[in-house]
């Protein structure tokens, strides 16, 4: 495949899935504020909404744009703002852009998929639904990403195009999950003192709801929910496709799939970083993790993503 | 002039002018339209604007569009499309077939003996120097050699039709036309939006053009290789037909390249890969000639690959279309294209040039000067509607504007009868009315020439208008080549609602 195809369906991937995580953001603190909860949390340090730019990094560019801006500034800065890079209306506006230009490599069905999304967000209709309800307008976004990942599933063979869409999907996941726990538990750790039990739980089903974990923790964890069996469970569960075990698995699959190697060794120094942090994330348990430091692990495993990202861009799309 | 006013449903109003695709002199509408016609009386105005916003939004959600230049980074829009099919019978098909299989021979043999033998030019058939000042004329390609001998292996040749029903050529594009992928997907738009109205027609199948037009493009591989290594070359996402690029590389299942994609190595043209170099052998280029290669032509140019041409000398890539096929594009070459059918082949040409009057002859020249308004002046470089002069809509300034210009170089232009293009019904406003159109049939020249049957039809929307192209605001419709008779009356889609 063309070098510059291969890295543009890698970022492809990637907007789409931050876009997708951006959308589950807002709506999970969008709904969290307009619970009690969200009172207590801007007496105690920051606001639910304000806390998505703190994951995504864009606060002082926030604070820069809309000097006294709110609630509803945060949202529509993140949501639909052209001149904000990180806006969804921004990264699906370069993914449709990259998808564009290698249109001929995806199926018609992604490429009209993102197309169409991409219209939707520019339209009057997006903006309509947006102002009745952020949350059903969220909804429909992540449907939306979610129909191009399973028109990816469904429509694509499992050539090269298929394994570089899935690496970048997986490591964006990681990466996003590495800095949305980040934030959380320092959430969490700001509310302790507070001691309401009630608002551990809050935070705990916000920190699996803005993963799309929550069911599946409860079917496994049977328990009332705790904090660190949330955190333990979305970083080290096995089979939890948001995981971050599981996304550092699938992400080291798609690498082995493009140099065609195996399991048992790696064929590019992205591999092997890869595939030692998932032997850590399979070995470890949560007691060493939280003894090591849940802060500088969570530093770890992104720094090991950008060396990642880095060495693919080397061996792959510098060709 | 003829006019008539029907009464039948859409078709309220309508006026019938010069030669009219679908109503003979008489108002009754031609066999092969009587179905059509029929079926369409019968449509409310909800019905029609349903379908024809339907296609809008097939082509916008596919991204259908082509981009439109001088605004900013470049807008997208879609053409519009016009949901009434365009019809041609069997019979006539078969002239226009044979009559574009012999004018592409005759160019072929043209260009090849322009960078050879140049016997034509010593035969004093056409001026040298009308050949070696067109703009299209490539220096570089004098002596160069190119698999089998073929240039033109994708052409574009625009066809109208006179006052007296009579196809005429209109201009050759033999460089890099464009438009096949709005033929091919407007077919796949009418049979969303008339699927009943299409399926009794009976109207001959278009979809293996890309399997075709592979299959030419192989044929000019010069590395006998079992499965050589084909590609599409455009100019990047922002050029106006990226879209066509880009559908016509997915249809044939290979590679869409850009200049910085390709580099030159060792005689060979690689693409870089994941995997490393990959040699390419046949390009199918939408780059224009001077574009194609900074160390031999346009040294600014970044579209390009340097290097290019010297895998173009070796013989080790086959390029599509050859390099120096633009002379034929010129519009001062195109009055002698039916001396080059006589020429080369021997033959009597069976399609007609549009009468033209050559500007650097005098006494064309003074017939034209004192004339300009009744006159279409062109310039023999220019395409999509530019650098035109419609003399009877235009105004005194702009003829003295024109005037001057020709005196100044009259190589430059030039000049044409103003002719009323027919006209077929096209949808405005809800309701049916006559507008121009003209017809791009494309022809491919490789292993064997193939014609696609019908091509692109375009249609002047403003009323009155007589310039089709989609830069200047034209649209297209579906064309329709006709196997065998038309149906008598198209039988509804029983229980279904449908058309």
């Amino acid at each position: 495949m063309l070098s510059r195809v291969a890295e543009n369906l890698y970022w492809i991937s990637r907007y789409l899935e931050r876009v997708e995580s951006v959308a589950r953001l807002l709506d999970d603190s969008f709904q969290l504020e307009l619970d009690a909860a969200g009172l207590h949390a801007a007496a105690s340090g920051e606001r639910p909404v304000e806390s998505v730019l703190s994951i995504l990094g864009c606060k002082e560019a926030f604070h820069k744009a809309h000097p006294n801006g709110g609630r509803s500034e945060v949202l529509k800065f993140l949501t639909f703002e052209r001149d904000h890079a990180d806006s969804m209306l921004s990264m699906i506006g370069r993914a449709r852009e990259n998808a564009r230009g290698t249109q001929e490599t995806l199926s018609a069905e992604v490429w009209g998929q993102i197309n169409r999304l991409y219209l939707y967000l520019c339209g009057r209709q997006a903006r309509r639904r947006y102002r009745t309800s952020p949350s059903r307008f969220f909804e429909g976004i992540k449907r939306s990403c979610i129909l191009y990942t399973g028109l990816v599933e469904s429509t694509l063979p499992r050539s090269e195009v298929y394994h570089f869409l899935q690496f970048g999907r997986y490591l964006e996941r990681v990466m996003q999950l590495s800095r949305i726990l980040g934030v959380k538990v320092q959430a969490l750790r700001q509310v302790e003192p507070l001691a309401a039990g009630s608002l551990r739980v809050v935070y705990s089903t916000s920190l699996l709801q803005s993963c799309s974990a929550y069911d599946a923790y409860i079917r496994q964890a049977h328990e009332q929910i705790d904090p660190l069996g949330a955190v333990g469970y979305l970083m080290l569960d096995p089979d939890f496709p948001r995981s971050m075990r599981f996304g550092v698995d699938r992400a080291c699959v798609a690498l082995r799939a493009i140099s065609g190697g195996d399991e048992h060794g790696f064929a590019t120094e992205a591999e092997r970083l890869l595939g030692r942090l998932g032997s850590d994330l399979r070995f470890l348990d949560l007691d060493e993790v939280i003894h090591r430091g849940l802060e500088q692990f969570l530093t770890e495993v992104l720094s090991t993503c950008h060396r990642v990202a880095h060495e693919v861009h080397q061996t792959y799309f510098l060709a | 002039m003829n006019r008539r006013v029907f009464d039948a449903g859409p078709f309220d109003q309508y006026e019938r002018h010069g030669f009219d695709e679908m109503f003979a002199e008489d108002g009754q509408p031609r066999p092969h339209y009587a179905a059509l016609y029929n079926r369409l009386a019968t449509l409310s105005a909800e019905d029609m604007e349903s379908r024809h916003h339907m296609a809008d939004l097939v082509m916008r959600r596919q991204g259908i569009t082509f981009t439109v230049y001088g605004r900013g980074e470049g807008l997208e829009q879609i053409i519009p499309f016009d949901p009434i099919p365009r019809l041609i019978s069997s019979e006539e098909w078969e002239t226009i077939e044979r009559g574009l299989e012999q004018r592409v021979r005759a160019l072929n043999a043209f260009v090849h003996d322009v960078y050879h033998d140049r016997l034509i030019l010593k035969d004093r058939v056409v001026p040298a120097e009308l050949v070696v000042g067109a703009s299209g004329y490539q220096r570089e390609c004098v002596g160069l050699r190119v698999p089998r001998d073929i240039y033109i292996h994708i052409s574009g040749i625009d066809l109208i039709r006179d006052e007296h029903g009579r196809f005429l050529v209109l201009e050759d594009n033999a460089r890099t036309p464009s438009g096949v992928s709005y033929v091919l997907n407007n077919r796949h738009v009418m049979k969303q939006v008339f699927p009943f109205l299409f399926q009794q027609y009976n109207v001959r199948p278009i979809d293996d053009y890309p399997a075709n037009l592979l299959a030419t493009l192989r044929a000019i591989d010069p590395s006998g290789r079992d499965d050589p290594t084909v590609a599409v070359m455009t100019p990047g996402v922002y050029n106006s037909a990226y879209f066509e690029h880009s559908f016509l590389a997915r249809q044939m299942g290979v590679e869409l390249v850009e200049g910085r994609d390709l580099f030159f190595d060792g005689g060979y043209v690689y693409m870089r890969t994941t995997r490393g170099p990959r040699r390419v052998d046949v390009l199918y280029r939408r780059v224009d000639d001077r574009s194609l290669d900074p160390l031999a032509f346009d040294r600014t140019s970044v579209l390009g690959v340097p290097g290019l041409y010297g895998a173009l000398r070796a013989g080790n890539l086959g390029l599509a279309n050859a390099l120096g096929t633009g002379v034929c594009d010129d519009k001062a070459i195109y009055p002698f294209v039916p001396e080059f059918v006589r020429y080369y082949l021997r033959e009597e040409p069976i399609l007609a040039n549009v009468e033209t009057f050559r500007l650097t002859e005098p006494s064309h020249r003074q017939h034209v000067l004192s004339n300009l308004e009744k006159l279409v002046v062109k310039a023999v470089d220019g395409s999509g509607g530019y650098g035109m002069l419609i003399g009877p809509a235009s105004t005194k300034a702009q003829r003295e504007e024109f005037a001057r210009k020709i005196e100044a170089d009259p190589r430059r232009f030039i000049a044409q009868p103003t002719i009323s293009l027919s006209q077929h019904p096209t949808f405005v406003d809800g309701r049916l009315a006559g507008r121009h159109i003209d017809l791009r049939p494309f022809v491919l020249f490789g292993d064997q020439v193939r014609v696609l049957p019908g091509g692109l039809t375009r249609v002047a929307l403003p009323k009155g208008s007589l310039v089709v192209n989609s830069s200047q605001g034209g649209g297209t419709k579906d064309t329709w080549v006709l196997r065998g008779d038309p149906p008598e009356k198209i039988e509804g889609p029983g229980e279904l609602q449908g058309d």
